[in-house]
């Protein structure tokens, strides 16, 4: 099963995939000129800032199987592609009811016009559709394209999987020192960072002398 | 959600002031800088690490940091070269900027001294000949107007391209000018070395890391001994040398029953000759009509620093008061030249009765009134802009003025004259007080507020901890502003130093944390750190001494870093330098310098772990010295604090 899966202690977060996303998602797919479509093309993935600066996670549609949103779709407006292994939405078809975003376990389901939707005043659910004209043409959805550090890789999951259990293999034997550590990690101290400025804040905030002025 | 929703006030600011206004913004519905950051979360990482290259139109470019994606630009540079090229540019720019205000004080100096200007004289002779005798211009017996001439001519040729050396690097140390001279990092001309940082760093001029490096010092270096020291011995012959002179900070400087106008960015010039227009009867006569009592100048950010250094003018606050001074309802007019002004002034200021008057042509604000400064009629000008401030009142809404705090009182004025005169003309008794131990050192706590950290925290307890351990304090910039706030600025806070600190600033009668001005007047630290230097028979960096920037945020503190460290002060900063993408720029500025120019850049935010940073540093310059020193080790460095949720 090919899918993309997110290794989210990469994301550095520069929004290059949604902006990669949201082009992909324009009539356009020109970057200069889908900004100034109407009704504005709009990214599926959302990268969200997590707990300390210096972290972030790239959030879409995970693409279930079964899929919660076209359980509960009324409408039946929602459906899976078997062959590509992804969750469409027919835009024409959706009442903007939202069971789907009720259901969606990952809140990956927004609701703005659309170009392929019934009218430029008219909201519809909208979600990440895999890229499926890219997969046709062979190519890999937008966003992974787009991700230059490995948060976002396209492949089969299982491959994708084994990937991550042999850097956490190095990493373990790093840590317990039976393999010879590796290069310095440049992101370890820009992580830190973000740790600090949290802790600076609580610091900050609790009051260990007469900061004077007060009337 | 986003990272800081949530963040209370008192998260965001240490001080009562700041507190109470951001929770009046809230309440308002109006944005200010800590929303705009929290919009701003994630921030890219890529140009958090440096490793992102708009440089040409091949690219964008940016390298995977993790090594596996791109490893080089289109044009071949990896992250070494994009990394430095990154920093080397933005050098330049606050070196620009630091000498770009350097010439308007020099070009203002040069008409005064034609006498084309109005309302500007020069203010110390005394200085000027001392200038004078120093670039070798006759200043014996000639008027005062025909020496300034002859001394502007010499100065307009450092920012050019016809000299090996700017005019005041002649001021460092000799074993200092020789280090620069092997290195060839000597900066030869202001414009020059920075035009040359930009050339280097188009595509495919200089593509070695360690050279752009080196070329970023000499940037640096032509700003802090050349635009910067500019900037600041001729303001000193303009509008006076400043000596100790009290004053007030904090927003409780604004009055209730008077016209509010705040000065705010960077370049003394035009707000000197506003000071006079504030007290011109007519004007005050006018106010009066309107029902004020007065007319109250009060300072912000670097022109603030400015007037009080020379003419006490209370201070309303640093960086991140901007904003917030605004939303006291109580402000007239915000009088702005450049740097550091934010584009969102004009924003909150329409959401009250408060003018934005923007006075240079360089520095444009929509939104804003636009009377350009012209020193021919700097006089009438100052006059305009109070005016305009005054017909503001009456559109005051008293319900909505909300003045948070009373004042505290601080200290300004610690010019490198002034500290010399305070210790009877000679630098004998600082030193004789270093050798001894009762002082450990000295350490120049400087730069910005940062919304990333709480504002003035790590400035104030950074400054603190050091005072408490005997090391004595220079401020500069908004440094300066917070440690006034938290009340460490007077001479009564001796009591908050160390024995032997204390004991030294009683008798001298100094505050254990010494005000020497603007960001521009760093150049101050420099003549004071190579008088002291000189009077050792030593190189600055033996000295035990040390720089920190703990809330930096601008270009010009990027430039102020690389002119101390490469002046040879170890320098400790508070925010992350986008150059952590490349471990060779990290390896070389924080550790390959030390053996270059005998000083290298730290990273800590952590307040307390840098004040152990820097006391071990200057105990090992002590021992190095062979004065009595504490063992290094000895100092813990506490384990960085768990984050709180």
């Amino acid at each position: 099963m090919r899918t993309v899966f997110v290794n989210p202690e990469r994301c550095i977060g520069c929004l290059q995939c949604e902006i990669a996303c949201a082009t992909e998602h324009s009539s356009s797919k020109n970057v200069a000129s889908a900004f100034l479509e109407a009704p504005q093309p709009r990214a599926r993935i959302h990268v969200e800032p997590g707990p300390v600066p210096s972290t972030a996670y790239p959030n879409r549609c995970r693409h279930c199987d079964p899929a919660p949103c076209a359980q509960v779709c009324p409408t039946g407006a929602i459906h899976r592609d078997r062959g590509l292994g992804v969750v469409l939405v027919d835009e024409d078809r959706c009442i903007s009811c939202a069971m789907c975003a009720v259901v969606c376990p990952f809140d990956a389901v927004t609701f703005y016009p659309s170009a392929a939707g019934p009218g430029p005043e008219v909201a519809v659910a909208l979600k990440c559709d895999g890229c499926v004209e890219r997969l046709r043409r062979g190519q890999p959805p937008a966003c992974v394209e787009a991700c230059k550090v490995g948060a976002l890789v396209f492949g089969d999951l299982n491959d994708l999987v084994a990937a991550g259990r042999l850097r956490a293999t190095a990493a373990v034997l790093a840590a317990t020192a039976a393999a010879p550590p590796g290069p310095p990690d440049p992101l370890a101290a820009w992580h830190a960072f973000g740790a600090e400025l949290v802790a600076a804040a609580g610091h900050a905030a609790r009051p260990t002398h007469d900061r004077g002025g007060e009337r | 959600m986003s990272v800081s929703d949530g963040r209370r006030a008192v998260q965001l600011s240490i001080n009562r002031d700041a507190q109470e206004m951001i929770d009046l913004a809230r309440a308002e519905g109006i944005e200010t800088v800590w929303d705009r950051l929290d919009a701003q979360q994630p921030q890219c990482g890529f140009c958090a690490l440096g490793v992102s290259c708009r440089n040409c139109a091949m690219g964008p470019c940016r390298v995977d940091p993790f090594g596996e994606g791109p490893t080089k630009g289109v044009c071949g540079a990896g992250a070494d070269v994009i990394v430095a090229r990154n920093l080397g540019r933005g050098i330049a720019a606050g070196a620009s900027a630091h000498s770009d205000h350097g010439r308007d004080i020099l070009e203002v100096f040069a008409s005064t001294a034609r006498g084309e200007t109005t309302g500007y004289r020069i203010a110390d002779e005394g200085k000027l000949r001392r200038l004078a005798a120093e670039l070798g211009v006759d200043g014996d017996q000639r008027p005062a107007g025909d020496v300034a001439a002859d001394v502007a001519d010499v100065l307009f040729d450092d920012f050019g391209s016809r000299k090996d050396g700017v005019s005041f690097a002649g001021r460092a140390p000799a074993a200092r000018r020789a280090r620069w001279q092997e290195l060839g990092i000597t900066p030869r001309g202001i414009d020059r070395e920075n035009v040359e940082m930009l050339h280097r760093t188009h595509m495919g001029v200089d593509n070695d890391h360690v050279s752009l490096l080196l070329h970023a010092l000499r940037t640096g270096l032509s700003d802090g001994w050349g635009g910067s020291m500019i900037a600041t011995e001729l303001s000193d012959v303009l509008f006076g040398t400043p000596s100790p002179v009290l004053s007030e900070v904090n927003l409780g400087v604004l009055r209730h029953d008077q016209v509010n106008v705040a000065l705010h960015g960077h370049n003394p010039v035009l707000s000197d000759v506003i000071v006079a227009a504030a007290e011109d009867p007519e004007l005050v006569d006018l106010a009066r009509s309107y029902g004020a009592s007065g007319i109250n100048l009060v300072g912000l950010c670097c022109t603030g620093n400015e007037l009080l250094m020379r003419r006490g003018v209370p201070m309303a606050g640093n960086h991140l008061m901007q904003e917030l001074a605004i939303v006291t309802g109580a402000l007239e007019a915000m009088v702005v030249d450049y740097q550091c002004i934010m584009p969102s002034v004009t924003d909150v200021a329409a959401c009250y009765h408060t003018k934005i008057i923007s006075t240079s042509d360089k520095a444009r604000f929509p939104g804003a009134t636009h009377l350009p400064f012209d020193p021919r009629r700097g006089a009438e000008i100052g006059r305009e802009i109070i005016r305009a401030a005054v017909e503001a009142y009456p559109d005051r809404n008293p319900d909505r003025v909300h003045i948070p705090v009373a004042p505290v009182r601080w200290m300004g004025g610690f010019s490198v004259e002034a500290i010399l005169g305070a210790l009877g003309g000679s630098p004998e008794p600082l030193v004789s007080a270093i050798a001894s131990g009762a002082i450990r050192g000295a350490v120049a706590v400087v730069g910005c507020n940062n919304p990333k950290l709480p504002q003035d925290y790590a400035h104030v307890e950074l400054t603190r901890q050091l005072i408490e351990h005997d090391v004595l304090v220079v401020v500069t910039g908004c440094a300066a502003v917070a440690n006034g706030k938290a009340g460490q600025m007077l001479p009564e806070s001796a009591s908050m130093a160390g024995t032997g600190l204390r004991g030294v600033c009683e008798a001298l009668g100094i505050p254990p944390v010494l005000h020497m001005g603007s960001c521009v007047d760093n150049s101050r630290v420099l003549v004071l750190a190579g008088a002291l230097a000189d009077f050792l028979g030593v190189d600055i960096d033996q000295l035990p001494l040390a720089g920190a920037a703990p809330e930096w945020y601008s270009e010009k503190a990027v430039s102020i870093g690389a002119y101390v460290v490469a002046s040879g002060v170890t320098t400790v900063l508070g925010v992350q330098p986008p150059i952590f993408g490349s471990p060779r720029v990290v390896d070389l500025l924080a550790g390959g310098l030390d053996g270059v120019v005998g000083a290298r850049f730290a990273v800590e935010p952590d307040p307390s772990r840098a004040a152990a940073l820097i006391r071990r540093h200057i105990e090992e310059k002590r021992r190095a010295l062979g004065l009595p020193f504490e063992d290094p080790d000895s100092i813990a460095v506490t384990a960085p604090a768990a984050p709180v949720g």
